[in-house]
């Protein structure tokens, strides 16, 4: 019905009243509505705007989030994998390495070595 | 490299779109027919235009990436056709809500400019799909590059074939004679459409960023030989 009526009025219109519309899901043609009710649709339309606007930055902003946490994942892991970092907090020194004797556990050591807990020599000095 | 600009970008983006809207219910008059519900115009076809503008850019991109193979243009198509489909979204809705609100109806299907806009809109939500169904990650950029070329190509042909369909209910007449829009309105819709395309810009280079970041997230991974977290499959291209 509403929309019969729209194209009366374009036919209206061709005969020689203003125009003013571009292109686009354009609707012409239909007679204003009254403020408190084309307020309704024009608020929702740019609110609709802004709503997609919104989920896309929170989008965004959970994508952020997940990788910031897999950066410190990452960070953490670089810094157990390297002794030494500056940084590195005493309690994340692994428990073994703790139990180690102080003269021994600043050189490598054989897996014999390792396993007895005690260097076998002195590296180099029985091959003198 | 991509979030470099980012800042003064959105900052711009933020002003102009503040702008924009203050123009458009403090500047631009009512429309004598329509009245106060014209106001959706300023929105509505900004985000078409930018949209489908955005379909040809992502084209262009594809064809620099078949050409030279620099995986770069690949993502740049995509996040092209990406932000373009978002947008794509918001100019159905606010279309749905202007038809609505003019012709007691949520559609008209014997339009062709609302058929045609739907069309290549769903034309562009295969992409997803066509891509994603390709394992191999060269084919799949190859193949969704082509994909992109095709489709960025129909959109300024089914624009031509829907200016020559003769319609009674969407007259073009940004260039007629004794049509167009008054000096103000035009003013306030070409600030709106610099905001709007502002703002497809702004999404563009964050996203690129985003995937920047993730990328350069994943090689430092495989750098490390870290194990995988729960992380969720890849759905978009790398930006390295």
């Amino acid at each position: 019905m509403r929309k019969e009526r729209a194209y009366l009025i374009l036919r209206d219109r061709s005969m020689g009243e203003v125009q003013l519309f571009g292109m686009g899901l354009l609707p012409i043609g239909a007679p204003a509505l009254p403020l408190d009710e084309a307020g309704k649709y024009v608020a929702g339309a740019y609110l609709v705007f802004l709503l997609l606007l919104l989920v896309y930055v929170g989008i965004m902003a959970a994508k952020l989030q997940r990788m910031e946490r897999e950066l410190r994942d990452l960070a953490s892991f670089a810094e157990q994998g390297r002794p030494g970092t500056p940084g590195r907090e005493a309690e994340d020194v692994p428990v073994d390495v703790e139990a180690q004797p102080a003269a021994v556990s600043d050189r490598n050591l054989t897996p014999s070595e390792a396993a007895a807990g005690r260097p076998d020599r002195v590296r180099g000095s029985s091959d003198v | 490299m991509y979030g470099k600009g980012l800042k003064p970008l959105s900052i711009a983006t933020v002003v102009a779109i503040a702008v924009a809207f203050s123009l458009v219910f403090f500047y631009a008059p009512l429309d004598a027919d329509q009245g106060f519900i014209q106001k959706i115009f300023y929105l509505h076809v900004p985000l078409a235009i930018t949209a489908l503008v955005g379909f040809v850019i992502g084209g262009v991109f594809a064809i620099a990436h078949l050409r030279g193979g620099d995986r770069r243009w690949d993502a740049y198509s995509y996040v092209s056709i990406h932000m373009s489909v978002i947008f794509g979204v918001a100019v159905l809705i606010t279309g749905a809500i202007w038809a609505k609100a003019s012709w007691g109806h949520w559609w008209v299907w014997d339009e062709p400019t609302l058929v045609s806009f739907l069309i290549v809109f769903l034309m562009y939500a295969t992409y997803y799909p066509f891509r994603y169904a390709i394992e191999d990650r060269d084919r799949q950029a190859r193949y969704a590059s082509v994909f992109a070329i095709v489709a960025g190509a129909f959109v300024p042909l089914n624009f031509i074939a829907v200016r020559l369909a003769q319609s009674l209910v969407h007259p073009r007449v940004f260039a007629t004679a004794n049509g167009g829009l008054p000096g103000s309105m035009m003013l306030t819709f070409l600030v709106c459409l610099a905001a709007v395309a502002l703002l497809w810009v702004t999404l563009v280079k964050l996203e690129l960023t985003a995937k920047s970041a993730s990328g350069q997230l994943k090689r430092l991974r495989r750098a490390l030989d870290a194990p995988a977290d729960s992380g969720s499959p890849r759905i978009a291209p790398e930006v390295s």
